[in-house]
């Protein structure tokens, strides 16, 4: 329980690290920022690991989750099996997406390399395993929302429509996140509001309107973590919006490729929660 | 070992600094420190774009005891911050490195980068003055030209001697990363500058071209996992480079094999040991410094807690590994919340490849002799360094019962880190900064 803690601790000392380096002086630092991410990536592994020993997935997945990142070409293949969760939970997720929506949205603006081919858990997990995820994936982690909005990304205004995409093809092997953890997260926001008061006013917005939804009794810790997630992607989409005349991102943009890094740092977080 | 006991410590600092390190201005951090290949000069860089070269006094019969102390020669502003409007970004004027050129003639260069454009210096003196001007008076002033009735040959006059210095080439444009190397190769002709991601080489003549050698950038971002941390040419073969990673490998490339070196020829890599896995483990393996040493036969690396040492004829694992101050390994959680996990530190071989440095924490600094495998911990602080005085050992207790003269590891001074550190190529001088103070240790004559 100890290593819970002490993991979510670590992933908020990083996210505030990755915050404070936009507003340092001569630029933002590629190799410090990459090593932050690192340690937010183990720090999310073990806490996502520790806590999925103990829930509702079998020992056998939770190893698997363990090694998402050294995962070989056998191993993936049992991941198809866990569509049926994804189903579930698509049919849970409609409250939160709202809001969701409005980011994916801002996300795919700022992507100029939407990947459009990742339908299944096999192409989620090749991300992961190079650790990236494109921006679409936190768009669609953050709104639980099916693979389509990723699959068509012309179709923009699908992402309004995502609410309606229940129906969601078997494609969404990748989301199949127990239903708990999803619902639960919503009540584990409000509570997120107080945390790492530097974070930008609407963040406090997000948080509040997403406080209204139903939850469950049981307690997600893993709220926390997505609740930082959406929290951070938002602030980071509204400044991203908000610099408005930034060009799509340009590779030699070391400022966009910041962000870029940031919300990438996001994704496979992100991913690997939808994944479990 | 008993040499490095023996150092005779006297303090030079900067001259614009204040006199209590205690309340330095952070323009005057010293970020890099360098000899020049005879050891005549010492130049350092700080984080206020300033470069102060050093100079030894020559030896004297007069007086013996004086063997050659170092006194200012020359100081200038190399680099001056910048804004690049298109990223409305401030470009640091910090110095990240200097390097020498050899000296071919009465002059001296030096290359000195901050994050983006590197400059060859040219520092020089002057000790003659032309004077008897036929177009201008003495105090410079143009005169009548209807005033002339005779001309004179200006003569050479001496006059006290100067030392200016010169920008003689800018190089800039090249990098979209932060520049954290240069090196300058074994022909003289040519150097690298490396970024993040990239790998540059210029020709010392031509500032408005460079080729592009390593590239490791990936075509999507996202997809990023390491980054460069250093380079360096080899000391004798001009073909032949190193480049570390922030994942803690090492690659040699060959400039004969292809123009873009992005395929190694030798990939120097040792297995992370998992019974030391943690969070931090990926930051304390990335290597903040690798240096050939002067035979050109091995390499050393720094990562966070060790110095390693590779032989180049071997890939798979170090010849020899030495832990700097392995009793941080229990407290890498704070030091990451004190961003002290981030440090660059840099490493240094002696002249004879026998004996390396390093620094630590609490002004504390490591050398290790490759023969006796024996270690010793110096500080360098101005307490402790009074002129002639010996330097005395020093120990760091891990647990249990603190000796006299021992410091806990509470205790240290995690404020007071010494990264950069220079021996003099020849003889047994060493060079170390400690965030605003220079100090120069010198073996004791017998």
């Amino acid at each position: 329980m100890e290593y819970k803690v002490e993991a979510h601790r670590i992933m908020s000392i990083s996210l505030g690290k990755i915050y404070n380096s936009r507003v340092q002086r001569g630029g933002i630092k590629l190799h410090k920022n990459l090593l932050v991410s690192l340690v937010l990536r183990s720090a999310r592994q073990v806490y996502l690991s520790d806590y999925y020993s103990g829930a509702c997935l079998n020992a056998a997945q939770s190893e698997r989750e363990g090694n998402e990142w050294d995962i070989t070409d056998s191993e993936r293949e049992k991941f198809p099996p866990s569509t049926t969760e994804c189903d579930r939970i698509e049919s849970s997720e409609e409250p939160q997406q709202n809001e969701r929506p409005e980011k994916e949205r801002e996300y795919r603006e700022n992507d100029d390399e939407v990947k459009s081919d990742q339908a299944d858990c096999t192409s989620t997990l090749q991300q992961e395993q190079k650790q990236n995820s494109s921006l679409d994936s936190v768009a669609k982690v953050s709104s639980e929302t099916p693979p389509e909005t990723i699959d068509e990304p012309k179709e923009s205004p699908s992402v309004s429509t995502v609410a309606e995409s229940d129906s969601s093809p078997e494609a969404d092997g990748e989301s199949h996140q127990p239903p708990k953890t999803h619902v639960c997260s919503n009540r584990k926001r409000s509570a997120e509001k107080t945390e790492s008061g530097d974070l930008p006013q609407k963040r406090t917005k997000v948080a509040s309107s997403n406080a209204k939804e139903d939850e469950e009794a049981e307690e997600m810790d893993t709220s926390n973590v997505s609740n930082l997630i959406t929290i951070f992607g938002s602030s980071f989409s509204g400044l991203l919006s908000k610099d408005g005349a930034k060009p799509e991102s340009e590779a030699e943009d070391s400022g966009q490729i910041c962000c870029d890094q940031m919300l990438k740092n996001l994704n496979p977080w992100s991913t690997a929660i939808v994944a479990f | 070992m008993k040499c490095f006991s023996r150092y005779l410590p006297y303090i030079f600092r900067p001259p614009s600094s204040l006199l209590s390190s205690s309340c330095h201005t952070e323009a005057d951090i010293i970020s890099t420190v360098e000899f020049n290949s005879t050891g005549e000069l010492l130049a350092t860089g700080d984080k206020g774009g300033r470069v102060v070269v050093f100079q030894r006094e020559q030896e004297s019969k007069n007086q013996p005891h004086r063997r050659g102390e170092y006194n200012v020669y020359s100081t200038f502003q190399s680099h001056e911050p910048e804004f690049d409007y298109l990223k409305s970004l401030e470009i640091e004027e910090k110095i990240n490195k200097i390097r020498w050129l050899p000296q071919q003639n009465a002059a001296y260069f030096l290359l000195s980068t901050n994050d983006k454009t590197v400059k060859l210096w040219k520092i020089s003196e002057r000790d003659k003055r032309p004077e008897g001007y036929n177009l201008k008076d003495e105090e410079g002033r143009i005169r009548d030209p209807t005033t002339i009735t005779s001309l004179r040959v200006p003569v050479l006059r001496p006059m006290d001697l100067m030392v200016e210095a010169t920008p003689r080439r800018i190089f800039s444009n090249a990098h979209t990363y932060h520049i954290n190397s240069i090196s300058v190769n074994s022909d003289y002709e040519t150097y690298i500058s490396t970024d993040d991601l990239r790998i540059n080489l210029w020709n010392l003549e031509i500032t408005n071209r460079s080729f592009n050698i390593v590239d490791i950038k990936p075509a999507n971002m996202e997809e990023l996992t390491e980054v460069i941390t250093a380079a360096e040419f080899h000391p004798n073969q001009c073909n032949t480079f190193v480049y570390s990673s922030s994942k803690g490998s090492i690659r040699l490339c060959d400039m004969r094999t292809s123009a873009l070196c992005d395929n190694h020829s030798k990939l120097f890599e040792e297995p992370e040991d998992p019974s030391n896995r943690s969070f931090f483990s990926e930051i304390i393996s990335s290597i903040s410094d690798v240096k050939f040493s002067h035979s050109g036969r091995y390499l050393m690396t720094r990562d966070y807690l060790t110095v390693k040492v590779w032989d180049i004829n071997m890939e798979s694992k170090p010849l020899e590994t030495y832990q700097v101050h392995d009793y941080l390994r229990s407290k890498l959680c704070s030091l990451y919340e004190n961003d002290c996990i981030f440090d660059k530190f840099e490493c240094v071989w002696n002249g004879t490849d026998s004996v390396l440095m390093t620094g630590s924490y609490n002004n504390f600094f490591r050398m290790f002799d490759r023969n006796t495998k024996r270690d010793v911990t110096l500080e360098a602080s101005r307490e402790n360094s009074k002129p002639r005085a010996i330097l005395k050992p020093r120990k760091v207790c891990v647990g249990g019962k603190r000796r006299k003269d021992e410091i806990s590891v509470d205790s240290l001074d995690f404020s007071k880190k010494i990264l950069h550190t220079a021996w003099h190529p020849n003889e047994n001088i060493i060079a170390v900064a400690a965030t605003n103070n220079l100090y120069i240790f010198q073996d004791k004559v017998n």
